[in-house]
């Protein structure tokens, strides 16, 4: 096209550019038990790697934590937010991650996306919901208690391997669970700036057009609850290996209105928002619990409440829509100064 | 031998008859215009002949092939483009998402960019903006030309004059009168000044049933047809 392409930044540097957010945010994170453990627990670096007790390895497991839930609400935000897919089941996905090795996560992935891109819209939430409650039902069964722990769950679920050893290698852990949840957010990232991710942007916009401009979206759902429950079943996996006790509640539909909540705290299809909408959902959770008791309930509804009200497009959708504003009516200001032509929009009716 | 062809189509969507008995035939190079008044079935005839309300009887028959029971992305992918009533673009996607979304194969907008900035100038300076940015008359030719992308031999465009101010729909008409000379077309549309200057022949839909068909320029001074199936006076 003559028209200047949407990414003219190329090679490294380009991509060092376009990625500075998520370097940044990496950065500030491997270096936050070490500032931990020298300005809070008064102890030195070499602190942080031989696991030693204190704030900072405490603020590490809640960061663990708040790692997993964005991976979840990640995994979600590419199903409903980019794609248009409301499905009352992602917890199902992320509980097989949780409670079966990820191997059967991988082939219960591809099972239900054969069955799955099929229907929509409502009658897919309902089936998602569907094959969730029976998966939640079956996971609590006596018959299974042997290898699902009924309703206990699952417990002291030993780790593989050293770095996933969340006890004995916390910072490893961390350093782990970092690495895969900004892997993923770059990987989501590339998805939707890729020709496919157009498409499923088509999808959540209105299906029938895609498939009049010649797309089998059949195949574009399939790739997509594909990835994302692959996505959610990792992070059940790594939730089982920081977890003591893996509890059924990691089935039930309250769970995947867990990651429908982060993802309206953090802004719905902003991807960005499934990681700030975990940290403030886990870290409001954790605080207010701890500071208020039995009060925090109230609080945390109270907080959410407060959240719709004033950021209605969540946390990063509402502050992406505040600085384009910002930026045109800066642009009309540089227009009317320099009297420049500038591209806008001129209603015509 | 006509480009497209319907015969006895019968649609029904749920449980409610929509279609009830369409034929038509449109040549290849010609511009058709399917009338009638509202609710009459001339959105639904388009959606059948793409299979988004597949029929359930009768037949569809496209360059000789029998596409009643194809899919929606097949028949799209054989070389009609569908440009759907009230503006129906990607609004979060930007200008150029739009047309580049609308390639079927790699440099199709860049082969069709100069025919397609040449017939809508104004896309080519609003390239960088969201779909949702643009005003209702950006909106229409934005969706027309997303039609215009891929190789289409037959465009199927739904009130292309809808809700648009005069000069607009002036705009538009030149641009449709343009592009019939690469596509052919079916034309709905609710305007009849619009459709008679831009079509050579009609059918008028009434009930779900093709009811008449003929000349453009005869049903100009068919007064009586006019105001029994279109409701107004020429």
């Amino acid at each position: 096209m003559t028209a200047p392409t949407m990414t003219d930044r190329t090679g490294l540097t380009g991509w060092l550019q376009r990625r500075r957010g998520v370097l940044i945010t990496a950065a500030l994170l491997v270096a936050f038990p070490f500032i931990i453990s020298i300005v809070v627990d008064g102890q030195g670096l070499a602190a942080v790697w031989s696991n030693e007790q204190g704030n900072a390895r405490f603020l590490q497991g809640l960061a663990i934590e708040v790692f997993i839930l964005a991976l979840y609400a990640l995994s979600y935000d590419l199903i409903l937010g980019v794609t248009g897919l409301l499905s009352f089941g992602h917890a199902m996905f992320f509980a097989v991650g949780a409670y079966v090795v990820l191997i059967a996560a991988l082939l219960q992935a591809f099972l239900f996306a054969i069955v799955l891109p099929r229907v929509k819209g409502i009658t897919f939430a309902l089936v998602t919901l569907g094959f969730a409650s029976v998966f939640w039902i079956v996971i609590q069964s006596s018959d299974l208690q042997e290898w699902a722990g009924a309703e206990i769950g699952l417990q002291g679920v030993e780790a593989p391997v050293w770095f996933l050893d969340t006890t004995n290698h916390r910072f490893a852990f961390y350093l782990v669970s970092l690495a895969i949840l900004l892997g993923v957010f770059v990987l989501y990232q590339r998805i939707i700036d890729a020709p496919a991710g157009k498409v499923f942007a088509s999808i959540r916009e209105n299906e029938d057009r895609s498939l009049m401009l010649g797309y089998n979206t059949f195949w574009f759902k399939l790739m997509v609850l594909v990835v994302a429950s692959i996505t959610a079943a990792l992070a059940g996996a790594m939730h089982t290996m920081h977890q003591p006790i893996v509890t059924p509640n990691v089935a039930s539909l309250a769970f995947t209105v867990t990651a429908l909540l982060i993802i309206l705290i953090g802004g719905v299809g902003t991807l960005t928002g499934a990681l700030v909408g975990a940290a403030v959902y886990r870290l409001l959770q954790f605080y207010l619990d701890r500071w208020y008791g039995a009060a925090s309930e109230l609080l945390i509804g109270l907080a959410y409440v407060l959240l719709v009200l004033y950021l209605p497009y969540g946390i990063v959708g509402t502050w992406r829509a505040r600085s384009l504003r910002i930026k045109e009516g800066r642009d009309r200001l540089l227009q009317m100064v320099t009297g420049a032509s500038k591209e806008t929009s001129s209603p015509e009716e | 031998m006509s480009l497209l062809q319907l015969a006895g189509i019968q649609t029904f969507i749920e449980q409610f008859h929509i279609l009830e008995g369409v034929d038509l035939e449109v040549a290849e190079g010609e511009i058709v215009a399917l009338l009638g008044r509202n609710g009459a079935g001339k959105t639904t005839t388009l959606r059948t002949i793409l299979g988004l309300n597949p029929a359930r009887s009768g037949s569809v028959v496209f360059d000789g092939d029998d596409i009643t029971a194809r899919r929606s992305f097949d028949i799209a992918a054989m070389g009609i483009g569908y440009v759907p009533e009230h503006r129906a673009i990607f609004a979060d996607l930007s200008v150029e998402e739009n047309l580049r979304i609308a390639e079927r194969k790699p440099g199709d907008l860049a082969r069709k960019e100069e025919f397609i900035f040449g017939l809508f100038p104004d896309l080519k300076r609003l390239i960088r903006l969201p779909g949702t940015n643009l005003s209702g008359g950006q909106q229409q030719m934005l969706a027309v030309a997303r039609a215009l992308v891929a190789d289409n031999r037959l465009l199927l465009i739904d009130e292309p004059s809808e809700g648009l101010a005069p000069v607009i729909i002036e705009q538009m008409m030149e641009a449709i009168r343009q592009l019939s000379s690469e596509s052919t077309v079916l034309l709905v549309e609710q305007n009849f000044i619009v459709a008679s200057r831009l079509a050579q022949r009609y059918v008028i839909v009434e009930e779900g049933r093709s009811v008449k068909t003929g000349s453009i320029a005869d049903l100009v001074d068919d007064d009586e047809t006019i105001r029994r199936y279109l409701g107004t006076g020429s």
